[in-house]
Order: C-alpha cells, then sequence, then structure tokens
C-alpha cells in the first residue's frame, strides 16, 4: 500500500501542477456551462417574443431545454470528464517517454501498483472536478431560478462514478499504447465523439434515427441520460441507462489492465 | 563476494544478437566500468542485470540471486540511473527522493534520515526545494543517482552518467562517485575514456555484444602495449575488428 500511496501521490501532484490542468479540467467546462446557460437565455427571450406575437389559440412553440441548467449540468460533467481521460494518458504517455517508468520498473513496484497508481489519483481529480461542475451549476441555477435539487446533484455525482471509471480507464489505454506526441491527437477525437455523440450539446432524441442509433451504441450518451435523469430525481428510465455505462466501465477497464500488463511484460523482454 | 556473475549470457532481438555470450565477473566493493561505441552492448547488458531485460541465453545473477528466477530479490539489491535522467519533474528534488523511500516502504523517519543523507552526500541544498524541471542537467544528474542510491543498494548501476554535462558538472559529479566507492558496488558506462581511467578500478571493453577485454587500466596497456586508455580503446577496437582480439 506504501508502493501505491507514494505513487498515487506522486501523480496527483504531477497532474495539478500542471497549469493546463485547470484550464481543461475546470476552467473549460465551468466557462461552457456559463456560456451555454447564456445562450438558453437568449434562446427562451426569442420564444417568448415569438409567442407574444402568436395569434389566440395558436400552438406555443416549443422552447430548446438542452442549454437549461438541470438539462447542462450532466452533461458538462461528462465533458469535463473526457478531461480527466486527456491527464491520465498524458502522465503515463511522458513517464514512458521520458524512462521515468524504466526507473521504476527496476524498483519492487508491480504492474498492479502502477495501475492503481495511475487510476487512484485520477479518479479523485474526477470526483472533485464533478463536485466543482455541480456545486457551480447549482449557484447558476440559483441565478436563473431553476430548481436543481440538492439530492438529485449527489445522485447524479453518484450516476456518474462508472464513466468517470470509463474515462480513466481509457486514459490508461491510450497512455499505454500511444506515445505523448500521438494520444493528444486521439484524446481530442475521443472529446469530440463524447461531446456530441453524447448528446451534451444537441437533443438527441429529438433528432431520432440513425444518429440517435449511433448515440446509443456509444457510452456517453448513457452516461450524460443517467445523470439528467438522477438530476430530476427521475429514476424511471434511469437504470437502462446507469446499467450501459457500468458495463462499459467494466470492459474498458479490463481491456486497459490487460493492455498495460502485456505492454509492461513486453518491455521487460 | 561476487556483486556480478555473468555466464555466457546473451540477448537477441529477433535475428540480431546484441548481447553475446558475455562472461565476466564483478566483485563487491568494486567500481567496474563497461566501455564500448554506441550499440556494443552495454545498456542491454545493464537492463539484464537490473531485470529490465530477460536474457536470452546463459545467466547472470545479482549478489548469489539470479536475475530471472529471483528477480524480487535483485530489485531489492540495485538501484539504477538510466542514461536519460529520469526524475518526475514536476516533483520538487525532496520530494522526488521520498517518492522512492515510498517505494522501497521505508518508515517515515527512516525516508527522513535518507532523504537528509542524500541532500547532504549530493550537496543539493540549495535545490532541495525545487521541481525538478527547473533545474540544469548536472543538478538533474545528482537527483538521478540520489534516486538510485537512497533505496541503499548493494550495487549501483550508473549508465552514462556524465553524459552532456558541462566540465565542471562533470568534475562535481566524480567527486561524488569517488565518495561512492567505499559504499556500493558501482558499474559505470561512459564514452569519456578519462572517465573510466580516473575513477575505474577495473574496465571492461564490449564490441558488438562480445567482451573484447577485461582488466585494469595497467593490465589493458600491458595487453595492448599502448598508453592511456584512449590508446588502448581504440587498439582493442582495431584488433576486434580484424579478428585478433577475442
Amino acid at each position: 500500500m506504501n508502493k501505491i500511496s507514494a505513487f498515487s501521490g506522486r501523480n496527483f501532484k504531477e497532474i495539478i501542477r500542471d497549469p493546463l490542468s485547470y484550464l481543461f479540467c475546470l476552467g473549460f467546462p465551468l466557462i461552457m456551462l456559463i456560456v451555454m446557460t447564456v445562450i438558453n437565455n437568449g434562446i427562451e427571450q426569442s420564444a417568448k417574443s415569438a409567442m407574444e406575437g402568436l395569434p389566440p389559440g395558436a400552438a406555443a412553440p416549443e422552447t430548446m431545454t438542452i442549454f437549461r441548467i438541470d438539462n447542462l449540468a450532466g452533461g458538462i460533467a461528462v465533458f469535463g470528464l473526457t478531461f480527466v481521460m486527456l491527464f491520465c494518458t498524458l502522465t503515463l504517455a511522458k513517464d514512458r517517454s521520458g524512462a521515468f517508468l524504466v526507473r521504476l520498473y527496476a524498483t519492487p513496484m508491480h504492474s498492479g501498483d502502477f495501475i492503481l497508481g495511475y487510476t487512484l489519483p485520477t479518479f479523485l481529480l474526477a470526483v472533485l472536478q464533478i463536485i466543482v461542475t455541480f456545486a457551480a451549476s447549482f449557484v447558476v441555477s440559483l441565478v436563473v431560478d431553476i430548481e436543481l435539487n440538492p439530492l438529485g446533484l449527489l445522485l447524479a455525482l453518484l450516476s456518474l462514478l462508472p464513466t468517470a471509471v470509463m474515462m480513466i480507464m481509457f486514459g490508461l489505454l491510450f497512455g499505454t499504447l500511444f506515445s505523448d506526441k500521438a494520444a493528444p491527437g486521439l484524446c481530442s477525437i475521443v472529446i469530440s465523439l463524447a461531446s456530441f455523440l453524447g448528446g451534451v450539446w444537441f437533443d438527441a432524441e429529438s433528432l431520432g434515427g440513425v444518429m440517435l442509433k449511433i448515440c446509443e451504441v456509444l457510452p456517453f450518451y448513457h452516461g450524460v441520460k443517467a445523470a439528467r435523469l438522477a438530476c430530476a430525481l427521475d429514476f424511471t428510465d434511469w437504470t437502462p441507462h446507469f446499467l450501459i455505462t457500468l458495463a462499459y466501465a467494466a470492459v474498458v477497464t479490463i481491456a486497459a489492465i490487460i493492455t498495460f500488463n502485456q505492454k509492461m511484460r513486453a518491455d521487460l523482454q | 563476494m561476487l556483486a556480478i556473475e555473468t555466464k555466457g549470457l546473451t540477448k537477441k532481438y529477433k535475428s540480431k544478437t546484441v548481447v553475446d555470450g558475455l562472461n565476466l565477473t564483478v566483485d563487491e566493493g568494486e567500481l567496474f566500468a563497461l566501455l564500448g561505441v554506441n550499440g556494443a552492448g552495454k545498456t542491454t547488458t545493464i537492463r539484464m542485470l537490473t531485470c529490465l531485460a530477460k536474457p536470452s541465453g546463459g545467466e547472470c545473477s545479482v549478489c548469489g540471486h539470479n536475475c530471472v528466477s529471483d528477480s524480487a530479490a535483485v530489485k531489492e539489491l540495485v538501484g539504477i540511473s538510466p542514461q536519460d535522467t529520469a526524475v518526475a519533474e514536476n516533483l520538487t528534488v525532496r520530494e522526488n527522493l521520498s517518492l522512492m523511500c515510498g517505494i522501497y516502504g521505508f518508515s517515515p523517519d527512516k525516508a527522513k534520515s535518507r532523504i537528509n543523507e542524500m541532500i547532504e552526500l549530493f550537496n543539493i541544498h540549495d535545490v532541495a526545494n525545487s521541481r525538478a524541471k527547473t533545474l540544469s542537467g548536472g543538478w538533474k544528474r545528482k537527483l538521478s543517482i540520489a534516486l538510485a542510491l537512497i533505496s541503499e543498494p548493494k550495487l549501483l548501476f550508473l549508465d552514462e552518467p556524465t553524459l552532456g554535462l558541462d566540465v565542471i558538472a562533470r568534475r562535481e559529479l566524480w567527486k561524488v562517485i569517488r565518495e561512492l566507492k567505499s559504499r556500493v558496488t558501482i558499474v559505470l558506462t561512459t564514452h569519456y575514456m578519462e572517465e573510466a581511467e580516473s575513477l575505474a578500478d577495473r574496465i571492461a571493453v564490449m564490441i558488438s555484444g562480445h567482451l573484447a577485454a577485461l582488466g585494469t587500466l595497467s593490465e589493458l596497456e600491458q595487453q595492448t602495449g599502448e598508453s592511456g586508455l584512449e590508446n588502448v580503446f581504440v587498439k582493442i577496437t582495431d584488433n576486434f575488428g580484424k579478428g585478433e582480439s577475442k
């Protein structure tokens, strides 16, 4: 345990001492939260104006709720987790390219110590990031006068834990397989895919068709949905979404552990 | 007691033989220099002795422990300062040392005492609280060796420890290595002949994975009829190329 805590502590410090980690893991998601809330308010104002011009008895236009804070909070939290994946990838990839990992291979550390050493601190960062995102969302909800239940936010946090594990394990997988030069490019593809096909920036259900099917095949959409439903304390459809994220987390974890062990064995041949 | 023993140690990567039937012994307390041009097999030999690579043939042992079958014991006995400095860049010097103490399972008291000892030995008080990424090449090398030494190894591998350092930094590091001689067995690889000449008790010359020569400087001078390690090294390399040397 001493080895794991020493190595975890090192990795935690390595990440939090990189100014870019604050910019990407906290700054960017929080900026998006505020920007999208401002956009949502603008949309609602337009919708109200349109309603005022309608003849009596005419159907009111549907307002877009995707950027409303109760929907946005869960989506932004998943979006933020993709940056935790990026920093997990970069920490491992840099250790590999800079021979730091080789030095540690010559110590009594085992593969399990390395895996836990990389994943435990990033898991802590992921939880902290979700808490900060939800705390900021709660403040925004008070400002825009939309109810956001603290219990719902707590349950949304718990709903997001499998997604956090999955993202971290993606980070371990990419950091094992790719160099510190190649990994950021690959991670940016995953970040784009997760936010776009996770339904963070658009309502996948209202689009329907092939687009919705693609979203449903990938885990990100289910992570966002589980968080949004928990946030709204609506558990009628919550279970399947949560179970899918749990299954994805298990599969990616197994894949990452096998890949890391194989790569370590290959490095020591 | 022998610190290192290799018998027919061989390493092949696919069809390429990098180390070919290496037989050598290093006594405890010795400072042993491993010389050779790039690709001679020095680093691969060190990798096998530190359990970072598995031999394709033959065997090697450290302080009587086989590097393959008893790698856990070997890892407790060796420290390595790799060619790349390999330090945690965002940690301070003190935190880097503390990390290694944690990895070797030292108690907080022992860790504190070892860290202070290393800071004293390497005279790194001024930078003890500086992050590794802000250190000059010389300081980083010192830190790298301190990281290898903090676990109290019986055998210390220094893979080109002064590579890229200026003359002053190199001489400073030589001073540290001389001080270490009495405490631990050291295997040093280097391209600087004056470094091996100044520090080593015995010198081995590797060429294309083979052990081409082995002995003290005076023995090698006698064998080749040359004076000075640089001339000796060139002669051994030439002779090996002509097939006159083993």
